[in-house]
């Protein structure tokens, strides 16, 4: 508990004193809602919907490049090799990591809830919560093990081009800005088959408040789980080259 | 025995940084590992800080294996560069590693005992060099380990900065501790060490008293003009080129002494110092292709 603390404060400290990251971060989903996806919203229903689309999109942000970006550029850093000497095991370490991209997922999400109370119809009952909450937290974890497997896999400097290279079309593929039917009819055709989508298909019943079909659950556990063999596999190759 | 390698070789990349390295470190010894850039050092050092596994081999700290934690808890470790968490305070540093160990020095007496006090609050990015690459070596210490591994502590330093870190790795080891250092500085080990294993190409190539391992890789090169010289045991080897000659010899006042009771005419009399890389190429290069 006192090692996971002690990391988890480094790690916010760092985010903390960063302004120049922390703030664009969190503010760019919810801008890109007032801009394109906010004044098209006039209905409750439409408002509550894109509205867990772009919750979804500023919690892929955060994790994806927490986790995508953060852990590349920490590969180079020889403060980590140090840390590992530590008498520590690096879940610690880890757990660090996953609570400080929590607490900015979070505000991130709360941030564009703001946004939306005040440009938007939105009217999301305080029952229908946990289970929004459930979804995101479900699809962060995802993305942050994709970020995570990105990050081992390229070299750090190619890790920042990538990530927009693998995010944007997936963000937009998937159905967070805008809903699928309104998508080209190509990528009608593959969105399906991104776990982004997938992802959607669990916030959309959580925000209209209908109840929850198992296979979406079962394609984000997969891709989950797919995204920590690949993660641990680039890691283990990292680790023996260097 | 506080550590121990055994018949450790490990590849990386295309490099096979060490074929065959067996190594023990004693309780309350200072044991420097000296040799040229690329000998193998770190690569041997990650193996006992547990942050690399050997090809083949075996490696123990504290009698377990050092990639579980549990067993670097009698490690303190020196940071390579000064790569610290950017936006940290330097106390905020301290504390992080000392969250580490169940009884570490005060945060206070880390701080005064190298230098730092005054600079708790400062940003690790706002230090000098001499001041991050202090810290850098005050972490080693923090959580009051039973062996230190400085990998390079004092390159980059100045010399006072040098001597004064000299000082507080003395009066470690005098409380007890152990210290495992590695240089590429023959006088730091010369000055430092209760022992000394020489390392080079991935292979321990001498292992000994300080002044031994002096007489063996602390170089002198001799110049002079002269017409010809003749051969004498002092000298390690020699180059002959545009009329002068170049003697590579471990005692130099000998050799000058030789030369000047010899009667040989000779002119430009300079004496040298040869870096530790040079020093392996004329003794070491040598006796490999022999």
């Amino acid at each position: 508990m006192k090692l996971w603390w002690a990391h988890t404060k480094a790690e916010l400290l760092v985010l903390l004193r960063t302004p120049g990251f922390l703030i664009p971060t969190m503010l760019f989903p919810s801008m890109f809602f007032l801009m394109f996806a906010a004044p098209n919203l006039t209905s409750t229903v439409a408002a509550n919907l894109s509205t867990g689309s772009f919750m979804a999109f500023a919690v892929f942000t955060v994790t994806f490049f927490q986790f995508g970006v953060g852990t590349a550029n920490e590969r180079e850093n020889p403060w980590s090799s140090y840390v590992r000497t530590l008498p520590a095991h690096p879940v610690y370490r880890n757990l660090g990591k996953v609570a400080t991209a929590a607490v900015l997922a979070l505000l991130a999400a709360l941030v564009l809830v703001i946004s939306a109370g005040f440009s938007t119809p939105l009217d999301l009952p305080l029952a229908r919560w946990p289970r929004i909450f459930l979804a995101l937290a479900a699809g962060g974890v995802m993305m942050g093990l994709l970020g995570t497997a990105l990050a081992y896999l390229v070299a750090p400097k190619a890790a920042l081009p990538l990530a927009n290279l693998i995010y944007l079309p997936l963000a937009f593929m998937g159905g967070m800005w805008m809903p699928p039917e309104w998508l080209p009819k190509l990528v009608q055709q593959i969105s399906p088959y991104l776990p982004s989508r997938q992802w959607m298909e669990l916030v959309w019943p959580a925000v209209a408040g209908d109840p929850w079909r198992l296979q979406p659950w079962i394609a984000v556990l997969a891709f989950t789980v797919a995204f920590a063999l690949l993660a641990a596999w680039a890691q283990r190759r990292d680790e023996l080259i260097r | 025995m506080i550590a121990a390698v055994r018949d450790a070789h490990k590849r990386l990349g295309r490099v096979q940084a060490l074929r065959g390295v067996s190594l023990e470190v004693h309780e309350g010894e200072l044991l420097a590992l000296l040799g040229p850039n690329g000998a193998g050092k770190t690569t041997l050092v990650s193996l006992l800080v547990g942050l690399r596994s050997p090809d083949r081999g075996e490696v123990r700290l504290d009698g377990r294996d050092p990639r579980e934690p549990a067993a670097r808890r009698v490690l303190g470790m020196t940071p390579q560069g000064t790569g610290f968490p950017p936006a940290l305070k330097v106390r905020e540093v301290v504390e992080l590693v000392r969250a580490h160990y169940p009884d570490p020095l005060p945060t206070a007496e880390v701080l005064a005992r190298f230098g730092l006090e005054g600079l708790a609050g400062r940003s690790v990015q706002a230090l000098s060099g001499g001041q991050a690459r202090r810290l850098a070596v005050a972490l080693a210490f923090a959580g009051n380990p039973r062996l230190a591994v400085l990998d390079e502590p004092t390159t980059g330093l100045d010399v006072e900065s040098r001597r004064s870190l000299w000082r507080e790795i003395q009066r470690f080891k005098q409380s007890g501790g152990t210290v495992l250092l590695t240089t590429h500085y023959l006088e730091e080990a010369e000055s430092l060490a209760t022992r000394v294993v020489v390392l080079d190409r991935g292979r321990v190539v001498a292992e000994g008293a300080p002044e031994a391992i002096k007489r063996r890789v602390g170089l002198k090169r001799v110049r002079l003009r002269a017409a010809e010289l003749p051969e004498w045991p002092e000298v390690e080897r020699r180059e002959f080129e545009d009329g002068r000659y170049t003697l590579w010899t471990a005692d130099a006042d000998a050799l000058v002494r030789r030369l000047v009771q010899s009667g040989v005419a000779f002119s430009d009399l300079e004496v040298l110092p040869v870096s530790l890389e040079e020093a392996f190429l004329a003794v070491l290069g040598e006796e490999e292709e022999r």
